[in-house]
């Protein structure tokens, strides 16, 4: 998986670049406020759009660049994590765990947009998207515009997303 | 001692300011919340005794910008700080020339809560 073209001609990130900032910001996050610490396992081998037992938390950028960061993890990855969070057992999917999962995509995505706008007018994040089910699927527009970066954590994997695309 | 409001569309993010506030070892009177800028107005306007508010940006209905202005205009001069995702220097200095005293980053640590927080409370 490669990023946009576009962005890489820009020479302002190269794919490595901008995997490193969102490993990164990832590693900050969870140490901070989740209280746990994931190794990176980039890159990843073979792109994964099917999800299964999992939830997604989704923040759009808009502005001078658009796109989503996303991050996708099992269930039962997703309960430790709320149950850490909130520093009390959280044993079911509910708005507990749609909030503590949404809010990691929203700090991800402020971490992302600092590198993307110095100054943070030119950039606009969205209000955090949450999704589960047993059985689903997330796909891009193009593959090529994702840089997708493989955790693991407590013996389970999860994955951190990000597409981008320059706007004129 | 202080009565601090927080302002947070995330409920979680509420629940880890209120805990991370305790273990700064920051002591607090009372916490009261707010979902968005719209409840955060209800709850100054209800008469809760806040002595600070601790408010992020990024909101639906009314974000912490629009918050932190509506408050100044009603002549509240209630400290404020802003706890948010948002790092821009400009978006920063918005939030400061309406009227916030100062910011932490999202994510945080409680040390830079009692950093940022205790000389107010």
């Amino acid at each position: 998986m490669s990023l946009n073209a576009e962005i890489a001609d820009t020479g302002r990130f190269t794919e490595e670049q901008l995997a490193k900032y969102v490993i990164d910001a990832t590693k900050d996050v969870f140490s901070t406020m989740v209280m746990m610490d994931p190794a990176d396992d980039y890159p990843l081998k073979d792109p994964i759009h099917r999800f299964q037992c999992s939830i997604t938390g989704m923040v759009g950028f808009a502005g001078i660049y658009s796109g989503v960061i996303s991050i996708h993890c099992p269930v039962a990855l997703a309960l430790q994590i709320t149950s850490s969070m909130l520093g009390m057992e959280c044993e079911e999917v509910n708005e507990d765990l749609n909030d503590a999962i949404g809010e990691i995509a929203n700090m991800l995505g402020g971490s992302v947009k600092q590198v993307l706008s110095k100054g943070g007018m030119d950039v606009k994040l969205s209000i955090p998207t949450v999704i589960s089910g047993e059985d689903y699927t997330v796909n891009s527009l193009s593959d090529l515009d994702c840089v997708v970066i493989p955790f693991k954590v407590n013996d389970t994997k999860f994955l951190v997303g990000l597409t981008l695309k320059k706007e004129d | 001692m202080a009565n601090i409001l927080i302002v947070d569309d995330s409920s979680t993010m509420r629940k880890i300011i209120s805990r991370s506030l305790r273990q700064a070892g920051l002591t607090v009177d009372e916490i009261y919340e707010a979902g968005d800028g719209i409840e955060g107005l209800s709850v100054l306007a209800s008469g809760k005794p806040v002595t600070l508010i601790l408010s992020d940006i990024n909101m639906p209905n009314m974000d912490g910008l629009e918050f932190i202005r509506q408050v100044r205009a009603n002549g509240n001069p209630v400290p404020i700080v802003m706890i948010t995702t948002e790092g821009g220097e400009e978006i920063l200095k918005e939030a400061i020339a309406s009227g916030a005293s100062d910011s932490i980053k999202k994510p945080f640590t409680p040390e830079q809560l009692q950093e940022k927080l205790g000389a107010l409370i």
